[in-house]
């Protein structure tokens, strides 16, 4: 690997990085202000025209405040396990495309994307959101409270149950595009129509079990406020706790951005039309990468706005209730949708 | 169990609210309604709320002729459920012989819950329109009487209101 | 004896008896003002309006009974007072049916007309009778529209006294007080009707050592005492049983404190010492004798001055000082202030401890305090408990009069007392007791011999602690404490007010000052022990219940069976005298 490339891997990195965060503190505002509405209220409206810098103030906040450890606590995996949790996040978003190829130097074509051309993206992921339990599971054992270490056990049992789920629903989408690189994935949906057309079984599966997986409501077991005070992250404070939090709504993004890219045509505008016959440009030309561009990220900003939503509409499962959804609902569904799939691609493929 | 009436969810409930997507569909349509209702936040500090007489605020002492109505008969600081009024008696040569010559409310203590007004023989004691409270310390949620006296003119609205309904 | 029914409950009394007196001993109150069972009936105030009747009889003088069984009566025709009608066998009384309430009520609202709206400001209210016959006798509400009458309301009737005319009920009980009680007939009714008022006669002034109990008899908040007036409402004290300190009578009282400082003294009925009455001296000196001049914190003198030490260090200096010291060179004082247990203890330090037989202490007698009717010459509470306990010259002692001699012969190296200024026996005394090498003063006052303290202990007051007294008819009584110091903090058995039972500590009505003071009996064992004793009392009762087992005369006491007969006499143990109704004139209401 030559030198210029590896620093423009590395610019590429420290971009994606810091646009990923400064993405997620914004999502974090955008819950507060969807809380609202939906509640009647107006929502953070003082840092900031309409609020807009009251993330960077919470923050800031966050760095001041005393990093309070409990003197029971293991330290080393106190402080580890919000690292884990950003981390996985973060390695998600390399390998998912967020843009075609915009320019190329010395014969390498470089887009938003990290490493869109990877064989194996969809098991990166898969392998990613496994890891991610790590990081809640660890922040709740190393505490020791048992309040959280409820959450943290919680929350490896429902990530165990429904990453299962979310794995064979990917299969269907597998199946279709022949692939397992998310690019070939995309370019199949822009030549045959969004999968979500033909797998709507499992794209309902794999949406309702990336909730499980990123914590988010109806599933928030792991933070159930009423019962485990904060859950995983009760014993967190400062900028540790401000990672937790981040890594949440990092992970919100990258399973937005995996079900656009899975389901819903990637930075195809509209399925069966060939955008770019229409405004008369070339498919590789750069506005036509940047359209594409804005739309992945629209689509994975709406499916983020549809968790929030969700959020402050449903209530919280009982834990008997989310097992059973797990076990005995999504994991049979998603199982007879590959069988279906597969009968179909025989007879009709 | 013959005669015992079994009332399961199965029962109760029809396949479509049984498999829940249709419910939860019209959940998520009302609370998408409620995005675009208006709302009803008040700005508050530049938007400030005027109560009407019968709110009841800080408790205050009625300042009537440059002087206290209060007689200092301790009858507020008896019936306090907190125990928030400290009340010291002490002569004067005025014609209602007694006076407060220590007066203290101890906000941190007190409920709002108007029993002192209700109980003063003297109408002395009101509770006012004032809601913003805030104290740096403990000490200073002690209010004395040169906190708590307000002129009788600032609470019209009260006295208005406990003649009417009290 | 004549028999009565009174509220169908038949009643033997002696001859002679009013139908109140009859009933009131028998556990029935008729409704009363102006009655009060040490003054003479006057039959004014017509609250006690009772309907009289006798059993009917046939012409042949059988008695009569209805078909229910219940005697015939016939009634006379006018209602009757129960204070001034005296009892007669066969008299049937009824005063609980509505009619004779109602009457009873009419009387009210007619007290209640020209009644001023006063309770607010008046320092009855919360124990006041018409107050609490209103309750039960009155509608709330007044027919009468007119104007009330205006009368003085601050009308000074004696150094201790001011009267408001417009609460009296005129039911002249503080006139008969002064005329009969306190032999000093100057206070009189003036004008007529509505208009009538209580004054005293030109050039007079109700002065009387016993002026200050009107207060208390007059069943309104009419007669206020200079003394308390408005410090406090009723509600907001506590109350707590005692005696007097104020000579060696004891009269039995109560003792009003709020925020932990002494506002009021209260005689409580003994007939045995006081009857319902305690002289003005007591009732001023008690407020000032605990809130006033106090020591606090144990001091130990280096270089000349008095430093605060704690009390560890100021007992090991008092041990290590009297074991530097032959038995003979160490004279202990005890004191008639001081109570039985503390002088029990202090006799047994200096007999069993240290075998000295130096102890005595100093007698307080006056020529002029006493008089006929409460009080005594011997002007300290507890001589003879002193005395009982054991602090008495021995054998080979020495009294009080010598020890100015043998101080300035250097017989005294070590000089123990307890309570006493030196200088109230003589100035001489309290001038060479300066010199003498230790002189450990354990007392509850800033006075001449605490200032000249090499060591000072600062002891507890009467109401600090409890303990006992015995008064100067061998009559041992019991007080508790009713005051909060650090030491006994945790009391369980103190009264307490409201404010006292809810404070916290920061607030600022419950931070009255807690002096830094311990019971001298404590104290005096702690002593003891430092000197090899193994003594290990608790509390005084404690002590008390070791006394009773040691010395003859308080055989067979404990301090509940002292609490229950209001003292025993000493020697008397096991005899108490009979129990009767006692009358109080108005107690707070709940008590
Ligand atoms: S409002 Fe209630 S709690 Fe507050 S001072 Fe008055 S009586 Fe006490
Ligand atoms: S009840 Fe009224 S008159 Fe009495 S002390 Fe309280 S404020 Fe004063
Ligand atoms: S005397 Fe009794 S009734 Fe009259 S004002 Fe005083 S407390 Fe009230
Ligand atoms: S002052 Fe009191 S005791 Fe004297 S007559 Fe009047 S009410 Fe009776
Ligand atoms: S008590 Fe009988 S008339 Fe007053």
């Amino acid at each position: 690997m030559d030198p210029i490339q590896l620093l423009i891997i590395c610019a590429q990195a420290g971009m994606l990085v810091n646009l990923m965060l400064i993405a997620a503190a914004y999502m974090v505002l955008a819950e507060r202000k969807v809380a609202a509405w939906i509640q009647g209220r107006v929502g953070p409206n003082r840092v900031g025209p309409w609020g807009l810098f009251q993330s960077f103030a919470d923050v800031f906040k966050l760095y001041l405040k005393e990093d309070v450890v409990p003197a029971a606590a293991d330290y080393k995996f106190h402080a580890l396990a919000p690292i884990i949790s950003i981390a996985v996040a973060i390695t998600i978003y390399a390998v998912i495309p967020w843009s075609g190829p915009l320019v190329t130097i010395d014969g390498h074509s470089y887009g938003l994307a990290m490493a869109p051309q990877m064989n194996v993206a969809i098991l990166i992921i898969l392998a990613m959101t496994s890891v991610g339990v790590y990081g809640v599971a660890l922040a709740g054992w190393s505490s020791n409270n048992k309040y959280s270490l409820m959450g943290g056990l919680r929350s490896a049992a429902q990530m165990i149950s429904y990453e299962l789920s979310m794995g064979l629903a990917v299969i269907g989408v597998v199946l279709i595009s022949g692939s397992l690189n998310l690019v070939e994935i995309i370019n199949s949906q822009i030549a045959n129509g969004w999968n979500i057309m033909y797998q709507p079984v499992a794209f309902l599966i794999f949406f309702v079990t990336s909730l499980a997986e990123t914590n988010r409501a109806p599933f928030d077991l792991p933070e159930a406020e009423p019962e485990l005070v904060g859950g995983y992250h009760t014993e967190y404070t400062g900028m540790k706790f401000g990672l937790l939090y981040l890594a949440e709504y990092a992970s919100m993004l990258a399973a937005g951005a995996i079900m656009a890219t899975l389901f819903l045509g990637g930075w195809d505008m509209i399925p069966f039309v060939d955008e770019a016959a229409l405004l008369g440009l070339a498919p590789d030309s750069i506005p036509m990468v940047v359209l594409g561009h804005i739309t992945f990220v629209s689509k994975a900003l709406l499916m983020v706005f549809v968790f929030i939503w969700i959020r402050w509409s449903l209530p919280r499962f009982r834990y008997d209730q989310l097992m059973n959804l797990g076990w005995k609902v999504l994991l049979p569904l998603a199982l007879a949708n590959i069988a279906v799939t597969g009968i179909c691609l025989l007879l009709f493929g | 169990m013959a005669n015992v009436k079994t009332n399961t969810e199965a029962q109760r409930l029809t396949f479509w609210e049984r498999i829940y997507l249709p419910e939860i569909a019209r959940g998520m349509g009302l609370t998408f309604k409620q995005m675009l209702q208006p709302t009803f936040t008040r700005q508050y500090p530049e938007e400030r709320w005027e109560p009407e007489g019968s709110y009841r605020g800080r408790p205050v002492l009625v300042l009537e002729d440059g002087k206290e109505r209060c007689v200092a008969c301790g009858l507020c600081s008896r019936v306090c459920p907190a125990l928030a009024i400290e009340v010291r008696a002490a002569e004067t040569t005025d014609d209602k012989e007694r006076y407060p010559e220590k007066f203290e409310i101890n906000m941190l203590r007190c409920i709002y819950c108007g029993f002192c007004e209700e109980v003063c023989p003297e109408e002395a004691i009101v509770m006012s329109k004032d809601y913003e409270l805030v104290f740096g310390s403990q000490e200073e949620g002690i209010l004395g009487k040169e906190k708590l006296l307000v002129p009788v003119a600032q609470l019209r609205d009260r006295l208005e209101f406990l003649r009417q309904w009290k | 004896m004549p028999q009565l029914i009174i509220d169908g409950r038949v009643l033997e009394v002696e001859p002679g008896k009013t139908i109140i007196e009859a009933a009131f001993e028998n556990g029935i109150t008729i409704p009363h003002f102006c009655w009060h069972p040490a003054l003479s009936p006057d039959g004014n105030c017509r609250m006690c309006l009772v309907t009289v009747g006798a059993h009917k009889k046939d012409s042949d003088g059988a008695l009569l009974y209805g078909d229910d069984g219940n005697p015939e009566v016939s009634w006379f025709p006018k209602k009757q007072i129960a204070c001034a009608t005296p009892v007669t066998d066969g008299m049937i009384v009824d005063s609980i049916s509505k009619e004779t309430v109602e009457t009873q009520n009419a009387v009210m609202e007619f007290l209640l007309i020209n009644h001023p709206l006063d309770c607010p400001i008046c320092d009855e209210a919360g124990q006041c009778k018409l107050q609490e016959y209103a309750l039960v006798h009155s509608k709330g509400k007044s027919r009468f529209d007119e104007e009330k009458v205006a009368k003085d309301k601050r009308v000074q009737l004696g150094p201790n006294i001011i009267f408001d005319g417009e609460r009296c009920i005129s039911c002249s009980r503080c006139i008969r007080f002064a005329d009969e009680v306190a032999k000093q007939p100057v206070l009189t009714f003036v004008g007529r009707g509505d208009k009538v008022t209580i004054t005293t006669f030109p050039d007079t002034t109700f002065d009387s050592p016993y002026s200050m109990n009107v207060i208390d008899i007059c069943p309104v908040g009419a007669l206020t005492s200079m003394d308390f007036r408005f410090k406090a409402r009723v509600w907001e004290m506590s109350f707590t049983d005692s005696v007097c300190p104020g000579c060696a009578r004891g009269c039995n009282i109560s003792i009003g404190v709020m925020n932990n400082e002494v506002l009021r003294t209260e005689p409580v009925t003994n007939m045995h010492v006081n009857n319902y009455w305690m002289c003005d001296h007591g009732r001023l000196a008690v407020p000032t004798i605990v809130n006033n001049n106090r020591t606090s914190g144990p001091m130990i003198r280096r270089d000349g001055v008095l430093e605060s030490v704690t009390w560890d260090e100021a007992i090991a200096a008092t041990v290590e000082r009297l074991k530097s010291f032959k038995p003979q060179e160490i004279t202990i004082l005890g004191s008639s202030l001081a109570s039985n247990e503390d002088n029990y203890l202090l006799a047994k330090l200096a007999k069993e401890q240290l075998q000295t037989s130096n102890i005595d202490y100093i007698q307080h007698l006056s020529h002029d305090f006493g008089d006929d009717m409460l009080r005594v010459n011997e002007t300290a509470p507890n001589a003879i408990g002193a005395h009982t306990a054991g602090i008495a010259v021995g054998t080979n002692g020495h009294g009080v009069a010598k020890l100015v001699d043998r101080i300035k012969h250097g017989d005294v190296k070590v000089l123990v007392v307890l309570e006493d200024s030196l200088d109230d026996f003589s100035d001489e005394l309290a001038e060479a007791s300066a010199g003498v090498e230790a002189l450990i003063v354990l007392t509850s006052h800033t006075n001449l011999t605490a200032k000249q303290a090499s060591i000072l202990l600062p002891t507890t007051v009467f109401a600090e602690t409890e303990g006992t007294f015995t008064n100067i008819h061998h009559r041992v009584q019991h007080f508790s404490p009713a005051v909060v110091t650090k030491d006994n903090e945790r009391l369980m058995t103190m009264k307490q007010s409201r404010w006292d039972k809810f404070g916290a500590p920061n607030d600022r009505w419950s931070s009255g000052e807690k002096r830094d003071a311990r019971p001298a009996w404590k104290i005096i064992q702690a002593l003891c022990v430092g000197l090899g004793a193994n003594y290990a009392f608790g509390s005084s009762g404690d002590v008390f219940n070791d006394m009773a087992h040691h010395l003859s005369g308080f055989k067979d006491m404990s301090y509940p069976s002292l609490k229950k007969h209001q003292g025993l006499i000493l020697g008397k143990g096991n005899s108490p005298e009979k129990e009767e109704e006692v009358y109080q004139s108005h107690v707070m209401k709940p008590a």
